[in-house]
This record gives structure tokens, C-alpha cells and sequence, in this order.
């Protein structure tokens, strides 16, 4: 018995020494010898559509207004949003959240361009987007220098980008439903805030002029909300929301969606 | 010369260290498989979807996140980043990094336990090959035949590389036939992509090539034998230096760890790169990983670790053939 166990550990090790030999050997040739040549190719799509049209998937765009940054329970809109529509209905609901911190208009175009970001709308029920307000403050550059050209400018240039995205939403999905959830001032206590909330309201109507154009699409006010008492519903860093503020957007966004 | 090395297999073989070696790789292939199921039931129920690109999806999304929070270092920030280009590349390309079954598992557990988890089943064996015989003075018997003491010492050796081979193998076998449990035997064929170099911060992609998820296999698990080939020999020649072998285990192991940590926060320290600790993680350059250090290729990995290996073997041959033994 003993015998028959070295005599299999002999055979053993011998074959798996040989045989790891030769695969360092055939690893060495293959990254440093072989050609190098890119014999990468596009696998075949094979996307099914979802399991069964029971489900509702939500996708949710932007920043970090989508990510929820001040919410203490991290969930932000999006996430108060579907406990409230889970309350109302019995589908079930999928909550794709692509939003990400800073994020400006330009860089949501970008997104677009990605193939599973692609795959991801094709299927959504439901697109959920916030956006522009990295484009207006700039992290803070803007207020600390009001300049009605200057946000004329990031305006326009907002305003390209803004469409280019709803076009290309379109082009991916024809049914779902776009909510767009417009700007507040949250500088709106400071001393000379009449400036930066027209500059906001103008914002605003622009949006919601460019939105107008397309079917299917809505925008969703959320200046009113922030309008009295902004610092109750301000996090701590007086630009985002705070679970308060978040749960007054998630309201108003639910009571808007109609399945 | 065949006789000691069955001499020496024969010791290692009846002591059941190999046995040993075996029962704990089961132990934990079987605790990490169930860990890894339990990440699998979290995720379908979080991301509501088993599809696999809404996952890589999602992770491209959750680390452009981390990129922004302004609490990390540059060098995560450049790993990160490089981490989301090569996610980004195989969801173009349709492949998915994380096939489901045993040779995706296979395969990242290997990766994972590369550093530290097999080259402290290596040590199993090498430490005590000498040193043993030394604490229980049977090292006299040894050198009293009429052999040449490098004969007696290369035995040793052997039996040591013909045992890692067996540890490795073991490794491979094991957590392929348990994981499989679970997560079903299939996926030797799933589509891998390797090749991929960075520079500056950016993927290249230029030699990336897409194989078979077998011969990646292969050529991961040879390098995995490579590596614990080099510890093993290292380990050999501390068994040489030092009397004792709890000494001589905890000094590789502190050199093991110290390497582990190291290559968590040397990336400033370019000379780093040439302790044999810092370059054993092989397979990420097959992954395409960001190096500890910036600089590192596989190449350079490989020469510093067969440096590393031909001086412990030649420091152990010399003290061994020159010490007095009392």
C-alpha cells in the first residue's frame, strides 16, 4: 500500500512537472515571441430581449443628483423614487443607476456612446435623467463670479449637448418615457441671489423649451421645491440635496409616472 | 542518485505533509466557493438581472464613482481607471470576464492566491527539508553514506520540485472538481482576453488577443508553478541557513507578507521592484493588471524571480558542502 502511494506520487509529479514545462515554456513563446497581432474579433450579439415584459426597468442618467452625494442613506431620488413605486404597483422594478458624480452634459454624450450603456436603454421602461448642473455651478466657479455672458455661453453649450443626448435616447428607445429633473438654486439665501435664480429659471425654461420638442418626454421642476427653506433641504456641502430634499424629488417624480 | 531522491520523496511521502497540503486547499476551495455563491444570489438580487453586462455595466459605473471622490491616491486613480478601460474593452467586445463555472473559478482563485496562499503551501514541504534533519541529528546518518553531499542536497531538491509540482496540480484539481459542485463543470472555452499592456495610464490594446479560457488556464497555472518553484527554493535555502525551522518559516513568511503590503503602497518606491516579494504576482500581467510599480512587465518579473532562485540555489550548495556539522 505504502509502495502503490510513492509509486503515484512519483507518476503523479512526473506528468504534472512535464507538463507545467512545457506550458511555462509555451507562455514565455506566446507573450514575447508570438506575433503580435490583434486576432480580437467582435463576438457575435445574442442580447435577449428581458426574461419576461412582467418586470419594469428603470435606467437612471447624470450625476450626482442620480448617485444620491448627501444622502445619508445613500439612495438618493432615484431610490426613494422606486420604494414609492414598488409601493404602488406589485411589477417588479429594476433600477439601473448609471449616474455618476460630476458628470457634465458632455460627458453623459460620451456615455451614450457605450455599447452596454446602449443595451441597457434599448430595454429600459423607464429613463430617468438629471443633468446640467456641474455645466451651470462648476463646482462653484460660477457663483463666485457671476457673469450673465459666461453662463450665456455654458448655456449654449449645454443646450447642444442636452439635445444631442434626447436625440440619441430616441434613436435607442421610441417608448419609454424620458423625466428630466430640472435645476433649484441652492445659493438661493445668499445675499445677491436674484442674479443666480433667473440665471437658473432661464436655464430651466430652455430645458424644458428644448424638451418640448421631443414626444414622450417631461420635465420635471424641482426649483419650487428648494425655493423657501433651501437649507433644510440642503446637505451639509449647500449644493445637494439631503435625504429631505431627495424624498421632495422623489414625490414629485413619482407622482408624475404613469406605467 | 535515483535511490536518495526516493529516499527523500519516501520521507516526504510518510510524514502525509502532501496529504496535509490537500486537506486545507479543500477547505478553503470549499469556503471560498460557497463565499463566491453567496456574491452571486447578492448581486441578482441587487441589479435584478443575471446578465452579465448590466453587471460589468454597473461595476464600470460604481468605479467612475470612486475615480471622482477626492480621498484616493493617484495611483489607485490610474489602476482604477486602467481597471474600467479593460472592463469597458471586453463589453465591447461581447466576452464576458467572468464566464460562470469551475474554470472561471479555477482561474480567479489562482490569481488570488498566487502571492501568499500557495507559496505557504509550498513551505510546507521546503521548509523543514534540511533544517529537520539538522534539529533530530538524522543529518549524520545522511552524511556519513559514502555520497557526495551535493548529491545528498540535490536529492532534497528534486524531491522538492517533483512535490510543488504535485501541490500545484493538487490546487488546480481540487478547486476545479469542488467549485464545479456548484457552479456546474462547463467553460473550458469561454473566450479570454489577454495581452493587454498600459501605458501611462492607458490600456493598449494593440496585443491583446482573445484565447480559449483552457490555454489561459494553462499558461496561468504554469506560471502559478513557476512562482512556488521560486518560493519553494527560497524557502530551501533558509532550511539550509537556519537550524530551526520555526525560525526559518517565519522568516519567509515575513518576507511573503511584507511583500503583499509592500505592493499595496511601494508605487513611489521604484527600487522596490527588484525584492523577489513584489514580483510574484505573475498572472496579472496575464490579466493585464496594473503593476505595483510602474516599469513592471512580466519579463522583468521573470528575471528578477530566476535571479532570486539561482542565488538561493547556489548559496544553499556552498553552505551546505562547506558547513561543519556537530
Amino acid at each position: 500500500m505504502k509502495n502503490f502511494t510513492v509509486k503515484l506520487t512519483y507518476v503523479i509529479s512526473l506528468v504534472t512537472l512535464t507538463l507545467f514545462l512545457v506550458g511555462f515554456t509555451w507562455t514565455l513563446q506566446n507573450q514575447f515571441f508570438s506575433e503580435k497581432t490583434t486576432n480580437v474579433v467582435v463576438k457575435e450579439e445574442m442580447v435577449k430581449k428581458d426574461q419576461n415584459d412582467q418586470n419594469k426597468t428603470i435606467v437612471a442618467l447624470g450625476d450626482s443628483l442620480t448617485r444620491g452625494t448627501g444622502d445619508i442613506e445613500g439612495k438618493g431620488y432615484i431610490g426613494y423614487l422606486v420604494e414609492e413605486l414598488e409601493d404602488k404597483t406589485n411589477e417588479k422594478i429594476t433600477l439601473q443607476n448609471l449616474g455618476v458624480k460630476g458628470y457634465r452634459s458632455e460627458q453623459l454624450v460620451n456615455q451614450l456612446q457605450q455599447t452596454g450603456v446602449k443595451e441597457q436603454l434599448k430595454n429600459a421602461d423607464l429613463i430617468l435623467i438629471t443633468i446640467g448642473g456641474n455645466d451651470l455651478f462648476q463646482s462653484g466657479q460660477t457663483i463666485m463670479d457671476l457673469n450673465l455672458e459666461n453662463i450665456d455661453r455654458l448655456r449654449e453649450q449645454y443646450l447642444k449637448n442636452l439635445g444631442k443626448i434626447i436625440v440619441d435616447l430616441r434613436v435607442l428607445n421610441k417608448e419609454a418615457t424620458i423625466f428630466f429633473v430640472g435645476l433649484y438654486n441652492p445659493f438661493i439665501d445668499l445675499n445677491d441671489a436674484a442674479l443666480m435664480t433667473k440665471a437658473v429659471r432661464h436655464w430651466n425654461f430652455e430645458t424644458s423649451e428644448l424638451l418640448d420638442k421631443h414626444p414622450q418626454t417631461v420635465f420635471v421642476p424641482t426649483f419650487d421645491l428648494f425655493q423657501l427653506k433651501v437649507n433644510d433641504y440642503l446637505y451639509t456641502d449647500k449644493f445637494h440635496p439631503n435625504t429631505k430634499g431627495y424624498k421632495l424629488i422623489a414625490e414629485r417624480v413619482s407622482s408624475l409616472i404613469t406605467w | 542518485m535515483i535511490n536518495l531522491v526516493h529516499n527523500e520523496m519516501l520521507k516526504i511521502v510518510r510524514r502525509k505533509k502532501l496529504v496535509y497540503v490537500a486537506l486545507i486547499i479543500a477547505v478553503l476551495v470549499s469556503l471560498f466557493t460557497y463565499a463566491q455563491f453567496k456574491e452571486i444570489e447578492r448581486r441578482i438580487e441587487r441589479v435584478g438581472s443575471i446578465d452579465w453586462r448590466t453587471t460589468l455595466q454597473q461595476q464600470i459605473i460604481d468605479t467612475q464613482n470612486r475615480l471622482t471622490s477626492s480621498g484616493i491616491s493617484e495611483e489607485w486613480k490610474g489602476q482604477l481607471s486602467l481597471r474600467i478601460q479593460q472592463q469597458q474593452y471586453y463589453l465591447d467586445h461581447n466576452v464576458n470576464p467572468m464566464e460562470p463555472g469551475a474554470p472561471t473559478f479555477t482561474r480567479t482563485f489562482a490569481e488570488n492566491s498566487i502571492t501568499l496562499f500557495l507559496p505557504l503551501m509550498v513551505m510546507v514541504i521546503a521548509a523543514d527539508l534540511v533544517s529537520s534533519e539538522r534539529s533530530a541529528g538524522t543529518i549524520k546518518l545522511l552524511l556519513t553514506r559514502p555520497v557526495k553531499r551535493w548529491k545528498i542536497l540535490l536529492s532534497k531538491y528534486v524531491a522538492l520540485i517533483l512535490s510543488v509540482s504535485i501541490i500545484i496540480f493538487m490546487y488546480g484539481f481540487l478547486s476545479y472538481m469542488i467549485s464545479g459542485i456548484v457552479f456546474g463543470y462547463q467553460g473550458w472555452s469561454a473566450p479570454i482576453l489577454t495581452g493587454f499592456t498600459s501605458e501611462a495610464g492607458e490600456l493598449i490594446t494593440s496585443s491583446a488577443q482573445m484565447i480559449p479560457q483552457w490555454q489561459y488556464l494553462f499558461m496561468e497555472f504554469s506560471l502559478v508553478w513557476f512562482v512556488a518553484v521560486i518560493v519553494g527554493t527560497i524557502t530551501f535555502m533558509l532550511s539550509v541557513l537556519i537550524r530551526s525551522t520555526p525560525v526559518g518559516m517565519g522568516v519567509m513568511l515575513a518576507a511573503l507578507i511584507s511583500g503583499a503590503i509592500l505592493s499595496n503602497m511601494v508605487s513611489s518606491w521604484e527600487t522596490a521592484k527588484y525584492f523577489f516579494m513584489i514580483n510574484l504576482d505573475l498572472t496579472a500581467y496575464l490579466a493585464g493588471n496594473a503593476p505595483p510599480i510602474e516599469g513592471m512587465t512580466l519579463g522583468f518579473s521573470l528575471v528578477v524571480l530566476t535571479i532570486s532562485g539561482l542565488v538561493a540555489i547556489l548559496i544553499s550548495f556552498i553552505v551546505f558542502i562547506k558547513q561543519d556539522v556537530y
